[in-house]
């Protein structure tokens, strides 16, 4: 290292210690328990999704005084919290390090703590939790996400396939022109409302006029809604969104997931339609339910197990088999588990919770390690005890 | 060098995401790349490629993806002979000026009417399992899509035709007022063929005129319905439908089917204009809500239990415990009940309003219920509410009873 860097090395010591304290330790601590118990009183007004959002995964909880539009930061988030702790027993390890057999337990054990918290952000960062729902006799290739929605320009041109260009929730609430090299247009989010009413003006017909200039829109009237809290509602986002050709404005659409048909339109000799639905993903694969099975004990209408018999295709690997899910017993397919979370429609539709959690064998290793790193410390020590006891 | 290398690394990190959640990580790591020794250099590698990670987050990222056309995909990826879909096909040729859409959702076959002067008009062919509900039950829900009131009987549905044997209802409605912005009347034409296992639903819908000029073309499209066993080879081709809330903004929009009970013949009856369908619970086979004009909701239920259920007594006195009031005996009950005749079944209607506000909103709470005794079932219909939202759904109520045909 230059003598540069020693100077400014030798000038951040001192922080770094700090930064290695145990005291910081305990500080994080107790600020994690105020986190959760203030986080799960606040579970009553914003339900669990939101507080998850807003306590958790976050760097700051921010408040902001009734009537106004800024906002303080009164708490650190669950992510800052997670960090500080991350780095201050990475730092303790850092300044004190030594490597000696005494204490291996030790190491291995806060190792597993390290692992631990590294395995929750990841969980919190890449985790996705999505629903397939599936009717008798249907094939699906996606799930969709619950409580988000995505806008699609489908481009239904060519004969064999669609084209489709997908712009999630979080680009919309921005409220910004949105470009993609793939449209001949730009789309204006005008507003976008990620929970509203809709009505027919004919049921409200002193409302004012649309926003909307083309398509269903111009005969439904939105009105904003907060977002719902409640476990078993679901929002209906929508949007206004006005798109523009080379050649000026082609008009102003209303989007929602209320809305079940494409609203279509041909531009340059290409069909595009817009639709705003859940949020899918697709996967390689396809399942097509068989059959979905609800037993009950018999003489009464208490479920006894739930099951779905699906067929699982993947061209790209060649698989072709039946598959039974049920309750305790999900499919594990590249890197998805399939759950059976619930059914609908007369017991002919079946609801599975899609899975994937590329960190999901972090918390087994780490907890592993903890009681690898326990065991040795202990174990040590009895030992040395009984070592020393005279004969 | 490595650690150059991944100070490189972090301003690419850096450049790429400008996300504040990342400046205060990164900080803590260029602390840790001047001060720690060597032993904490690999942990701190550990941290950035954790960090590294975090920035990529496909939240609000715009994708683009191909995928094959909806129906070609399902029938594609499903395997010759495995389809649990019915043994029987329908088959149908559709006049050569009507031009063909993509089937998508429930739709089995789609096509668009084009007017020279650039009005269009829908038409749709769909399918749901079993008797869907009844004639009576779909026609009304067409009226309702036409702003017109409901009838009771089948005689004013529609006329019957015949198609290969089968029963097939000719429906042919037209709204009273313009209900599009465009100032025409709305027409529907529509053929309601029931078959053992499904029921198929014919609709053209659209501007009065352009409807009617080809009424002759939908009648032929109707003849032209040709109904097959489904060959044991043949790849299946199901039909892909993502169930989604019904939008209230979409007339056209596919309803799911009406109720149907789980055992026995449906339950047939006539929707009220304020009642919307609800899902079925294991004791309900029918579950509605009823939207009073204040905006307040009341829910309807229809159970059967079989035998008495204990007697009419009993649940009268089951239900006054749920308003607070207090039990009766025979004679009260047989004083204040009063009983409705419909469709040759004596119902024992019986109004139980609470004396004191109660519940969450404090108001009077009211239970209307109706009790039916016959051939060793007991039937109860029985809406649950707010006073004033009961009040207003009491005609209803009776019009629905006067509907409901009992299997």
């Amino acid at each position: 290292m230059s003598t540069a860097a020693t100077t400014s090395s030798n000038l951040l010591r001192t922080p770094f210690r700090a930064l290695a304290s145990l005291q910081l330790t305990v500080v994080c601590l107790g600020l994690g328990m105020l986190l959760v118990f203030l986080g799960t009183l606040a579970q009553v007004h914003l339900g669990i999704h939101a507080v998850q959002a807003r306590y958790f995964q976050s760097l700051f909880v921010f408040w902001s005084p009734p009537g106004m539009s800024w906002k303080i930061p009164i708490l650190p988030g669950g992510y800052l919290l997670g960090v500080i702790l991350f780095v201050n027993l990475i730092a303790a390890h850092a300044t004190r390090f030594q490597f000696s057999r005494k204490k291996l337990g030790i190491i291995l054990l806060h190792f597993g703590v390290i692992l631990l918290l590294i395995g929750q952000l990841l969980t919190g960062l890449f985790a996705r939790e999505t629903q397939m729902r599936i009717d008798e006799g249907q094939t699906l290739a996606y799930s969709e996400a619950p409580r988000e929605v995505e806008l699609v320009v489908i481009d239904s041109t060519a004969p064999d396939y669609d084209q489709i260009v997908s712009i999630p929730e979080a680009v919309l609430a921005r409220e910004g022109p949105i470009q993609n090299p793939t449209l001949p247009f730009t789309i204006k989010v005008r507003q976008f409302m990620p929970n509203s009413r809709l009505v027919m003006r004919s049921q409200a017909p002193q409302a004012p006029p649309s926003t909307a200039t083309v398509g269903i829109g111009k005969q439904v009237v939105v009105s904003e809604e907060p977002r719902t809290v409640r476990d078993e509602e679901r929002d209906l986002s929508a949007a206004f969104i006005e798109l523009e050709g080379l050649q000026g404005s082609l008009g102003t659409w209303l989007v929602s997931n209320a809305l079940l048909d494409r609203q279509s339109f041909e531009l340059n000799g290409h069909t595009y339609s817009l639709v705003m639905r859940p949020r899918r993903f697709y996967k390689q694969f396809a399942l097509t339910l068989l059959h979905f099975a609800h037993d009950r004990y018999a003489g009464t209408d208490i479920p006894k197990n739930f099951s779905s018999r699906v067929r699982l295709v993947d061209l790209e690997r060649n698989e072709n088999r039946e598959v039974i899910i049920s309750m305790n017993d999900p499919l594990r397919y590249r890197g998805f588990t399939f759950y059976q979370a619930g059914f609908d429609n007369n017991d002919k539709t079946t609801i599975l919770q899609v899975v994937k959690n590329p960190a999901m064998l972090l918390p087994y290793i780490a907890c592993g390690l903890v009681a690898l790193g326990l065991l040795t410390q202990f174990s040590m020590h009895l030992f040395a005890f009984v070592r020393k006891q005279p004969r | 060098m490595l650690l150059k290398a991944f100070a490189r690394q972090q301003r690419c990190i850096f450049l790429d995401f400008h996300r504040t959640r990342l400046v205060l990580p990164i900080l803590i790591l260029k602390l840790f790349s001047l001060v720690c020794r060597r032993s904490g250099r690999a942990v701190a590698v550990l941290l950035a490629v954790a960090l590294g990670a975090c920035g990529r987050s496909d939240d609000s990222q715009i994708t683009v993806y191909r995928i094959p056309k909806e129906a070609q995909a399902e029938s594609t990826s499903l395997p010759a002979g495995e389809s649990t879909a019915s043994p029987i096909e329908v088959h149908w040729t559709a006049p050569s000026d009507w031009q063909e859409q993509s089937a998508s959702g429930f739709r089995k076959g789609s096509f668009l009417v084009r007017a020279p002067d650039g009005k269009t008009a829908d038409v749709s062919v769909i399918s749901f399992p079993k008797a869907a509900g009844g004639v009576l039950a779909n026609v009304n829900r067409w009226r309702n899509q036409l702003k017109l009131t409901p009838i009771s009987t089948e005689a004013e549905a529609g006329t019957p035709t015949e198609v290969e044997g089968h029963d097939m209802f000719f429906v042919d409605l037209v709204s009273d007022q313009p209900i599009t912005a465009d100032g025409t009347k709305t027409r529907v034409l529509g053929g309601i063929l029931p078959l053992a296992q499904e029921t198929w639903f014919f609709k053209m819908l659209g501007p009065d005129q352009l409807v009617e000029s080809h009424r002759e073309a939908f009648k032929q499209f109707l003849g032209s319905v040709h109904i097959a066993e489904r060959a044991t080879t043949d790849a299946a081709a199901p039909v892909s439908g993502s169930l989604s809330t019904n939008g209230s903004g979409n007339t056209n929009a596919p309803t799911p089917p009406p109720i149907e009970p789980s055992q026995g013949a449906p339950l047939q009856y006539t929707l009220p204009p304020d009642w919307q369908e609800k899902p079925l619970s294991p004791m309900r086979l029918a579950s509605f809500k009823a939207v009073a004009s204040n905006g307040k909701e009341a829910d309807v239920s229809v159970v059967s239990l079989p035998g008495m259920a204990g007697g009419d007594l009993a649940n009268v006195n089951r239900w006054r415990g749920q308003v607070n009031l207090a039990p009766i005996g025979e004679d009260a009950l047989a004083k204040t009940a009063r009983h409705v005749q419909a469709n040759g079944h004596d119902f024992l209607v019986v109004d139980l309003v609470s004396d004191a506000p109660m519940g969450d909103q404090h108001e009077k709470q009211r239970i209307l219920a109706a009790v039916l005794d016959e051939n060793d079932r007991s039937w109860f219909i029985k809406m649950t509410g707010e006073d004033a939202a009961v009040e207003s759904q009491r005609s209803a109520f009776t019009n629905f009873l006067q509907s409901l045909k009992l299997p």
